[in-house]
């Protein structure tokens, strides 16, 4: 599982949080299933909204497509380790 | 003991007629409300007129802590006169209740006003005087918990005159149904929907005269605390946090910081949703132990626009967290917001857009929209 922590405070809600929600909405549903989506009141970085934590690493100024290449790379990581693991 | 005045006004204009000649003024100050009924002579915007002069001269008088002798001699001198009926003239009910249950009653050629205490219907006790030349009945007595009061106007007694009922509802027949309907009533407006449909119903729809109904329900106040922000000084947050929670009434909890702090204090978990149900509010949270916990200034700011519409609110089926606040304030008599003086660093962020509203200026929206709605607001900053 991929943890993705979503700031919903004031300052990240008004920078994009719900953009973010919206790119994970609308993932394919077996990678979607891969996600554990939580949501956060502060991470005390509203300078640098919004911010997301995606298996405990901050992700500040997050964009729609900053959040999806370091989704992918976290889902290709975990397809690599179940993959070896399977071998 | 602190006892809350639930007040509710129903009223129908005279058939043909788009103003109402009667007028009344519900005014909460520190330590009392006062209510001021007035029947302007004739209809329309000439009795409309002279009724809200009256009230409006009474109110803000007595709001300003006149007495009640100078108040009745200042509208006697002040009305103008008709010009066809060469008087100046207007009834004048005046009741003023005490939040410790304490109430004065003013009328001048006026229907009585009734009380109703365990079942029984009573006219309030009051004996003639004269005041300014006039002669009024005034009276004092001691309101407990549970009881009811109804002001009403001639409008309410002459319902069906003439036609359905021949002499017209009566005093008598309006103390009888107000006390099959306190019985029957969960609030004061439903106590008038029912009065004033009955006068409706009884006046075939075309009412002869101008008629008000305004109930008044006594009862202990419902009372909402509302914490927005954490403390100025950071030692201070559990003793602070303790006595919130210690305070009667329900609690809402405004802003994430402030639930975090919360919930951190009475080591509950906090739960935050992810759920959008209006995409400008953001999502509210859920804690043991806390009534309601949402965003915090975006959300008050938006639950201060949804006061201003009271039946879009009650239709509204959302559930996001700025209806869901309206809703519990709306509850609330007597709302005690926990104002925290500690600087949010988000609200120093310059890329947020300068419109969004900083603490102050939220709380003294919501203040003034919780006033105009007759609830007693008490800000403390901590």
């Amino acid at each position: 599982m991929i943890t993705v922590e979503l700031c919903m405070g004031t300052s990240c809600h008004l920078l994009g949080t719900q953009e973010l929600m919206d790119v994970l909405d609308a993932l394919p549903a077996e990678q979607r299933r891969q996600l554990e989506i939580k949501g956060v009141t502060c991470f005390k970085n509203c300078g640098k909204g919004p911010n997301v934590r995606v298996n405990g690493v901050l992700l500040e100024s997050a964009t729609p497509d900053s959040l999806l290449e370091v989704l992918q790379t976290s889902i290709e990581q975990l397809e690599g380790i179940t993959n070896s693991a399977g071998n | 003991m602190t006892l809350h005045a639930e007040v509710t006004v129903s009223q129908l204009c005279k058939k043909g007629e788009e103003l109402c000649g009667d007028n009344v003024q519900v005014t909460r100050t520190a330590n009392s409300v006062i209510v001021v009924v007035s029947d302007g002579l004739g209809s329309g915007v000439k009795a409309n007129i002279l009724a809200t002069l009256t009230t409006k001269i009474a109110s803000s008088m007595l709001a300003r802590g006149a007495d009640l002798d100078d108040v009745v001699e200042t509208i006697a001198q002040t009305l103008p006169v008709c010009r066809e009926r060469k008087i100046a003239y207007s009834t004048l009910q005046i009741l003023r209740i005490d939040y410790d249950g304490n109430a004065t009653l003013v009328e001048f050629d006026s229907p009585r006003t009734l009380l109703s205490r365990a079942g029984h219907v009573i006219p309030f006790p009051a004996q003639p005087r004269t005041i300014g030349g006039k002669t009024v009945l005034a009276g004092q007595f001691e309101l407990l918990e549970s009881d009811w009061l109804l002001l009403v106007s001639d409008g309410v007694i002459h319902a069906g005159i003439g036609g359905l009922l021949p002499l017209g509802l009566g005093w008598k027949g309006a103390a009888d149904r107000f006390a099959e309907d306190v019985g029957k009533a969960k609030d004061t407006a439903d106590l008038c929907t029912s009065l004033i449909n009955c006068c409706e119903g009884y006046y075939l729809g075309e009412p002869g005269d101008d008629t008000t109904v305004v109930a008044i329900k006594i009862r202990s106040p419902r009372r909402i605390n509302l914490m927005m922000g954490p403390p100025a000084a950071p030692d201070r947050d559990a003793d602070v946090v303790r006595s919130f929670l210690a305070a009667p009434g329900q609690k809402y909890v405004s802003g994430g910081t402030t639930a975090t702090m919360v919930s951190r204090i009475l080591g509950n978990p906090l739960k935050v949703s992810l759920e959008y149900d209006d995409p400008t509010i953001p999502p509210i949270a859920h804690l043991e132990g806390i009534d309601l916990v949402t965003e915090g200034v975006l959300t008050l700011n938006a639950a201060a626009d949804r006061l201003r519409s009271l039946a879009d609110l009650k239709r509204s089926t959302r559930r996001d967290g700025a209806t869901l606040a309206a809703r519990l304030l709306l509850e609330g008599d007597h709302i005690h917001i926990w104002a925290g003086g500690a600087v949010n660093p988000a609200h120093q962020n310059p890329l947020l857009p300068s419109a969004m509203n900083i603490k102050m200026q939220v709380l003294s929206r919501l203040r003034s929209q919780l006033e105009a709605l007759g609830k007693i607001v008490h800000i403390e900053w901590v």
